[in-house]
C-alpha cells in the first residue's frame, strides 16, 4: 500500500469522525487528532521532506489535497454545529413575551396641579409671569384695600378664619384679630401693584382658605388661580378675548363662552363666565343642571377704588382681574363627584391621573 | 328673591316667554337660579257640574253621578261623598290625572258601574284641610276650566340672584323696574293715599331720633279701631308666594309691602307704647347698659351697647331693622295701631342682626340699605291696605322724623370714558336711554353726561358704576373680544422652575404628589415628639372647623402620616406620597407667620406588589435615601450628606439622620419611631423625610460647565477593608478619595460584610465587633492608558494611608 492509498483512508478515516462529532467539543479533538501539533497528519506532512524525491511531488500533493479535504469537512461540521449550537441556546432562552415587564412605576402629579400647571403654561404664553403671596394675610390685604366695606359678610368669623395675632396689636375690624388665612389669591394683586409699576400681567394660583364643612361640593381649603392686567388701554374686551382664548385652550376649541354681567367689590364691572356644557353643547342636560352652562370663573375691570389703595392712576392705566378654582376645574374635567378626594391622599385616586 | 310672575305682571308688561325673560335677565346681571311652576300638580283637574245624581244601585253609601266638565260628553262618575247635590260646582280630576298625594285617576268598575274620573275634596287636591266632603265651588266658576288656574294656583315662581349691590331689586316694584329697562317695557309704581279721619296721628304719637347718624328718618301712622283676624285670600297668597307665612291682617300687610316695595314696616299695638305728655312716645336710641328685650320669638336677650333700639319712656320695645319686641306686639286684641316705616343705618343692622343671630327680611333689607325716600309711600301703602282688610280709620297726617333729607347723586359720565373701558363704541344716545329706563336723569352738557341717580341706587357712587349699569344692559355680549397687545416675554422665575424641577424628579424616583389640609392637630406635636426651636410656637386660628383642625402645620409629617395610615386603611399597602407646601411657624410679638416651603415625603409598603420576577422588598431608610439622591441631582446639589442623628424624636434612633449641605442642616429623613406610627395608626417600616426648599434652592449650584468624557479606559482594583463597627461608610469613602491622588476616579462601596451574628466561633471570618467594607476604585488618566505598573505604586500608597487613618485592616 502506497502512502498516497494511507492518506486517502487516513482522510475518509477523518472525515467520518468529524462528520460523527456530536459537539464542538468532540469536533475539536478530531481536528488535533489529525491536523494538531502531535496529529497524525501533521506528522505525514512533516515527514515529507524525507521522501524519496521522486516520489514527493505525488505524495505531496496527494497530502495537500487530503488536508484541504479535512479542513474543509471541519470548517463545514463546524458551521453546522455551531448553528445547531445557536438555535439550541435561542430555544432554551425562550420567554413567554406576555409577561408583565419589570419596572418601577414613576409617580403621578397631583391632578390639582396639574390644572394649575396647564393654566400657567397657557397665560406664560400670553406673557403673564407668575406671583405669589402669603397664605395668611392682613385683613388690609384680603379685605380692604380690595374694597370690602369693613362690615362685608365674607369677613365674618363663620366664613373667614382667622389667626390670633401675638403682636399685640387689637384689631379695628371684625373681633380680636386682623390676621386672617387669605380667602381668595386676590390679596396677590395688591401685593403686586404696590411693589411693580404697570403694564403688569401676573398670574397666582395658590391655597385659599374658607370656613365651609368639608363635603363634596365644598372643602375649607382650596386652589384658586388669580390673574391681573394692569396697562394702557386695558378694556373689557381685552378681558373677554384673553378669557375665551383660555376657555378653548383648557376646555377645548369647541366650547363656547359667555360673560354674565355681576358683582365682586373689587372689579367694576364684574362678570361671571360661563362655558358651555360639553355634555349637552349648551341645550341644557342632567349634567348642568339644565343650564347648558357651567360656571367657571369671575373677573372683571380692576375697581378704581383698588388702584387707588396701591396708588396706580385710574385715569391712565386700566386693567382687568379675573379668579377660578382648581378644584372646580378638575371635577368638570375629569367628572369627579366629591371634593374631599383631592386632599384625602389615596393612592388609587392620584395613580389615576 | 322668589318673585311670583303672576305678581310682576301686575306691576310690568312681559312681552315675552319666561325662558326668554330668565336668559334676559341672565344676561343683565340678575341670575334666575330656578323656575317653579306652581299649580303643574293639578292638570287635569277641572271644573265640573253636577248634572243628575243618582243612588248607586247596589250600594247604599255611593251615588252615581252625571257631571258635566265641559266636554261633548258629561262624565259618568261614581262618588261617596254627600255634601253636594245636582246642580253643585266641584273639581273633577279625570281620567290620567295624577293627583298630589300620588293617586292616578284610571276608569274604574265600582260594585258594576263605570266610573270616568273622581270629584276631590280640598285635601285630594291638596289645597286645604277639609277631608269632610267635596271642595263644592261658587256658582260662578267656570265649567270645562282648569280648576287650578281658575283658583289661581297657577303661577311661576323665579328665584332671582340679587347681587350685594342691588338692594333695589329686592321688591317687586324693584325687580318690575328692572325687568322694564332690560326688556324695553312699561312699568307700573304702586302708590296709594289713604283715606284719613278722627284724631290726627300727631296728637296720638311722637318720634324723637336720639341718634340721627344711625336712623335717617322715621315715619309713623296709626289706624285706629282695626279687627285682627285673617288675611282675605289675595292677601294671604301673595305673601306665602313671597316665601313669608299668613299671620294676621295687619301683620300680613306689613309684610306684602315689604315685598310689593322693598320697605320693611312694623306694627305696634299703640296701646303698649308707653306715653310721654299724652302721646306714645316713641324713642330711637342706642341702647343702655344693661338693657334687655323679650323679642317676638320669645327670647330674652341682652342689648350691646351700639344696639340701635326703637324705645318708649319704659325701656326697649323693638330691635331697630331687626325684630320687633314681644309685648308691643300686634295680638288678637289689638285696636289701634302705630304702624312704623324707618330708615335704619346698613352697618348698624347688620351687626345687631349678626351678633344676635337674627336673619330677618326686613334686616336683610337694611343691611343692603332701603331708599332714604320710600318711607312715606310705604307707610301711605301699608295704612291703606290695612284699613282695607282690617278695618279701622287712618288717622291723619303722618309723624315723618327725616332731619336731613337725601339728595340725589349727580355723576359726571364721559362717554369716551365708556368706550375706553367697555373696548367697543357705545351711541351716547343708547347710554341716555339705558340710563333712562334704569331710573336715572341724564343730560347732556359739554360732550359729557350729567347723570341724576335716585335714591334707590346707593350702589352708583361713580362714573366706573355708571359704565357697568350701561354695559350689562347694552350686552356684553356686543363686545368684541380682544387681546392685549405683546410687549412683554412671560417666563416662570427660578425658584418656581426649581420647585417644578424638584416635583419631576420626586415623581421620577416614584412618588405621587398628595395635597394635603394645611391645618393640624395641635396634639400631633405630642404624638410627634416634636419640639418647637426656641421661641417658636405653632398658628392659631381664632375659629378653627375643630379642635384636630385649629392649628396651622408646622410640618408636613403629621398630613403624609395620616395619607399613609388612610390608604392602609383602605387596605392599600404601597404609600410613596410626596407635597411641597408652606408650613407656619410664629412667636411671641409677631402679627404675621412665617411660611416656608418644604419637600416631604413618606414611603411605606414596596414599591411595587410581588410579582413573577420578585418579592416585594419593604422599603426602608435607602429607599428613602435614594430618593434623596435623584431629588439632589435633579437640583444640582453636589456636597450634601447625610449625619446619623438620634435629636428627632418621631425618627427610629439608628435610622434616623439629618440632611446636611456645606455643614447647614437643611432636613431631615428617616424611619418612623415604633410609638410615632402607633399613635398616627400605621404599620412600619415607614420611611420619611423633610427639606427646606428654600436651603435647597440656595445650595443648588445652578448649570456647571462640561467635563470631558473618559478616552481611555480605567484599571479597575477592589479591596476589603475591615473596620470596626463605629466606622462609617462615609469615613471610610473620604479617607480612599482623599488619599486617592489624581489618577483615582472613582470609589464606590459595593458589598458590606459581617458573620452571621449566630455563626461558631470557628466559622468566624472578621475579628469581633467589626465589619468589612468592599470598595471599587477605579484609576484613570485623561492622558494616556494606565498600565497595572502605573497604578501600583499609587494603589499601595492609598492603602496604607487609608488603613492608617480609619484603623482598618485588609481583609484576608
Amino acid at each position: 500500500m502506497s502512502i498516497a492509498d494511507d492518506l486517502r483512508s487516513m482522510r475518509d478515516d477523518a472525515v467520518r469522525r468529524i462528520d460523527q462529532a456530536s459537539d464542538l467539543e468532540a469536533l475539536e479533538a478530531v481536528r488535533i487528532e489529525y491536523l494538531g501539533k502531535k496529529g497524525s497528519l501533521t506528522a505525514i506532512l512533516r515527514g515529507l521532506g524525507s521522501l524519496p524525491a521522486d516520489e514527493r511531488p505525488v505524495v505531496g500533493k496527494v497530502s495537500n489535497e487530503v488536508r484541504v479535504a479535512v479542513e474543509d469537512a471541519l470548517s463545514a461540521r463546524r458551521e453546522t454545529l455551531r448553528s445547531a449550537r445557536m438555535e439550541a441556546r435561542i430555544a432554551a432562552e425562550a420567554v413567554d413575551v406576555t409577561l408583565p415587564g419589570r419596572r418601577r412605576r414613576a409617580g403621578t402629579e397631583h391632578v390639582i396641579d396639574q390644572i394649575v400647571d396647564e393654566i400657567v403654561e397657557t397665560f406664560l404664553g400670553l406673557g403673564y409671569t407668575v406671583a405669589e403671596g402669603p397664605e395668611v394675610e392682613l385683613d388690609y390685604y384680603n379685605f380692604t384695600a380690595l374694597n370690602h366695606p369693613p362690615d362685608h359678610p365674607a369677613r365674618a368669623l363663620q366664613d373667614t378664619f382667622y389667626v390670633r395675632d401675638l403682636s399685640g396689636d387689637v384689631a379695628t375690624v371684625e373681633g380680636e384679630s386682623d390676621v386672617l388665612l387669605r380667602t381668595h389669591t386676590s390679596p396677590v394683586q395688591v401685593h403686586v401693584m404696590e411693589r411693580q409699576e404697570p403694564p403688569i400681567y401676573v398670574l397666582a394660583p395658590g391655597k385659599v382658605y374658607r370656613r365651609d364643612v368639608a363635603d363634596p361640593s365644598h372643602l375649607p381649603q382650596f386652589t384658586q388661580i388669580e390673574g391681573l392686567v394692569v396697562d394702557e388701554g386695558i378694556t373689557f374686551g381685552d378681558l373677554k378675548g384673553t378669557l375665551e382664548f383660555f376657555v378653548k385652550r383648557m376646555f377645548g376649541e369647541d366650547r363656547r363662552v359667555r360673560l354674565r354681567p355681576h358683582f365682586f367689590p373689587f372689579t367694576e364691572p364684574s362678570a361671571e363666565v360661563d362655558v358651555s356644557c360639553a355634555i349637552c353643547g349648551g341645550e341644557g342636560c342632567r349634567s348642568c343642571g339644565g343650564e347648558g352652562w357651567l360656571e367657571i370663573l369671575g373677573c372683571g375691570m380692576v375697581d378704581p377704588n383698588v388702584f387707588g389703595y396701591v396708588g396706580i392712576d385710574p385715569e391712565r392705566y386700566t386693567g382687568f382681574a379675573f379668579g377660578m378654582g382648581a378644584e372646580r376645574i378638575a371635577a368638570l374635567k375629569y367628572g369627579i363627584p366629591d371634593l374631599r378626594l383631592f386632599v384625602e391622599g389615596d393612592m388609587r385616586f392620584l395613580r389615576q391621573f | 328673591m322668589r318673585v311670583s310672575l303672576k305678581w310682576l305682571r301686575e306691576l310690568v308688561d312681559i312681552e315675552m316667554d319666561v325662558a326668554e325673560l330668565c336668559a334676559r335677565l341672565d344676561m343683565t346681571g340678575t341670575k334666575v337660579e330656578a323656575v317653579h311652576t306652581l299649580g303643574e300638580a293639578l292638570d287635569g283637574v277641572v271644573i265640573g257640574q253636577v248634572l243628575e245624581c243618582e243612588p248607586h244601585p247596589d250600594a247604599d253609601r255611593l251615588r252615581y253621578c252625571t257631571v258635566d266638565v265641559g266636554s261633548e260628553e258629561p262624565l259618568r262618575i261614581v262618588c261617596g261623598a254627600t255634601n253636594f247635590s245636582a246642580g253643585d260646582k266641584v273639581p273633577v280630576a279625570t281620567v290620567g290625572t295624577v293627583l298630589p298625594g300620588g293617586l292616578e285617576i284610571k276608569k274604574a268598575k265600582l260594585r258594576g258601574v263605570e266610573s270616568h274620573g273622581m270629584m276631590c275634596s280640598a285635601t285630594e287636591l291638596g289645597v286645604g284641610a277639609d277631608a269632610s266632603g267635596l271642595l263644592v265651588l261658587p256658582a260662578n266658576a267656570p265649567v270645562g276650566e282648569p280648576y287650578a288656574s281658575w283658583a289661581g294656583l297657577s303661577d311661576t315662581v323665579l328665584e332671582l340672584e340679587v347681587t350685594p349691590n342691588r338692594p333695589d331689586c329686592l321688591s317687586m316694584a324693584g325687580v318690575a323696574r328692572e325687568v322694564a329697562a332690560v326688556t324695553g317695557t312699561g312699568y307700573r309704581v304702586p302708590a296709594s293715599e289713604p283715606e284719613e279721619s278722627g284724631t290726627p296721628a300727631g296728637e296720638l304719637v311722637s318720634v324723637s331720633i336720639a341718634d340721627p347718624d344711625l336712623c335717617t328718618r322715621y315715619a309713623a301712622r296709626v289706624i285706629a279701631g282695626v279687627r285682627i283676624g285673617p288675611s282675605p285670600d289675595w292677601l294671604a297668597e301673595r305673601v306665602t308666594a313671597a316665601g313669608a307665612r299668613p299671620i294676621n291682617n295687619v301683620v300680613d300687610v306689613t309684610n306684602y309691602v315689604l315685598y310689593e316695595l322693598g320697605q320693611p314696616l312694623h306694627a305696634f299695638d299703640l296701646d303698649t307704647i308707653a306715653a310721654a305728655d299724652g302721646r306714645a312716645a316713641i324713642i330711637v336710641r342706642r341702647a343702655k347698659p344693661g338693657e334687655r328685650l323679650t323679642t317676638l320669638d320669645g327670647q330674652d336677650r341682652g342689648l350691646a351697647a351700639d344696639t340701635l333700639v326703637i324705645a318708649d319712656p319704659s325701656g326697649p320695645v323693638a330691635l331697630a331693622g331687626v325684630m320687633g319686641g314681644e309685648a308691643t306686639e300686634v295680638s288678637a286684641g289689638t285696636v289701634d295701631v302705630l304702624l312704623e316705616s324707618a330708615c335704619f343705618d346698613p352697618a348698624s343692622t347688620s351687626r345687631t342682626s349678626r351678633r344676635l343671630g337674627l336673619i330677618s327680611e326686613a334686616s336683610l333689607r337694611f343691611e343692603r340699605g332701603v331708599d332714604p325716600e320710600l318711607q312715606r309711600r310705604a307707610v301711605d301703602r301699608a295704612a291703606q291696605l290695612i284699613a282695607e282688610v282690617a278695618g279701622g280709620a287712618v288717622a291723619s297726617g303722618v309723624v315723618d322724623v327725616y332731619p336731613a333729607p337725601a339728595v340725589p347723586r349727580t355723576l359726571t359720565l364721559r362717554p369716551e370714558r365708556v368706550a375706553a373701558i367697555i373696548g367697543a363704541e357705545v351711541l351716547t344716545s343708547d347710554i341716555v336711554s339705558i340710563l333712562t329706563s334704569l331710573g336715572m336723569v341724564a343730560e347732556e352738557a359739554e360732550g359729557d353726561l350729567v347723570v341724576t341717580v335716585p335714591t334707590f341706587r346707593p350702589d352708583l357712587e361713580r362714573e366706573i358704576d355708571l359704565i357697568e349699569e350701561v354695559l350689562r344692559v347694552w350686552g356684553m355680549d356686543r363686545v368684541p373680544s380682544t387681546l392685549p397687545g405683546g410687549r412683554r416675554a412671560g417666563s416662570l422665575g427660578e425658584a418656581q422652575r426649581v420647585q417644578r424641577a424638584a416635583g419631576r424628579a420626586l415623581r421620577a424616583a416614584g412618588l405621587c404628589e398628595h395635597i394635603g389640609f394645611a391645618f393640624a392637630d395641635p396634639a400631633d406635636a405630642d404624638r410627634l415628639g416634636w419640639e418647637f426651636g426656641p421661641g417658636e410656637l405653632p398658628v392659631r386660628l381664632i375659629n378653627p372647623m375643630s379642635e384636630e383642625q385649629s392649628v396651622m402645620r408646622w410640618t408636613l409629617l403629621g398630613g403624609l402620616l395620616r395619607a399613609v395610615s388612610n390608604n392602609q386603611r383602605r387596605g392599600v399597602p404601597d404609600v410613596h406620597l410626596y407635597e411641597i407646601a408652606n408650613v407656619f411657624l410664629t412667636a411671641e410679638g409677631r402679627k404675621l407667620p412665617k411660611e416656608r416651603l418644604m419637600i416631604g415625603g413618606v414611603m411605606a409598603g414596596a414599591w411595587e406588589r410581588p410579582s413573577w420576577h420578585g418579592d416585594a422588598r419593604p422599603l426602608d431608610f435607602f429607599d428613602g435615601k435614594g430618593v434623596l439622591e435623584t431629588l439632589m441631582d435633579a437640583l444640582d446639589v453636589d456636597r450634601w450628606q447625610v449625619r446619623a442623628t438620634t435629636d428627632r424624636a418621631w425618627l427610629q434612633p439608628g435610622r434616623s439622620a439629618d440632611v446636611v449641605v456645606r455643614g447647614d442642616v437643611v432636613g431631615w429623613i428617616g424611619e418612623v419611631a415604633p410609638g410615632v406610627l402607633d399613635a398616627f395608626e400605621c404599620a412600619g417600616p415607614v420611611t420619611v423625610f423633610e427639606l427646606s426648599f428654600k436651603s435647597l434652592l440656595k445650595a443648588g449650584k445652578g448649570t456647571g460647565s462640561y467635563v470631558e468624557v473618559p478616552r481611555y479606559p480605567a484599571v479597575n482594583l477592589d479591596i476589603a477593608i475591615v473596620v470596626p463597627e463605629d466606622v462609617t461608610a462615609e469615613r471610610v469613602t473620604a479617607a480612599i478619595r482623599s488619599a486617592g491622588g489624581e489618577l483615582l476616579e472613582d470609589a464606590r462601596l459595593f458589598d458590606v460584610y459581617r458573620d452571621p451574628a449566630d455563626s461558631a466561633p470557628g466559622e468566624r471570618r472578621l475579628p469581633e465587633g467589626t465589619k468589612s467594607l468592599a470598595f471599587a476604585l477605579s484609576y484613570r488618566s485623561a492622558e494616556r492608558t494606565l498600565s497595572d505598573e502605573d497604578v501600583a505604586p499609587a494603589h499601595e500608597r492609598l492603602v496604607k494611608t487609608v488603613l492608617k487613618k480609619v484603623g482598618g485592616s485588609m481583609r484576608a
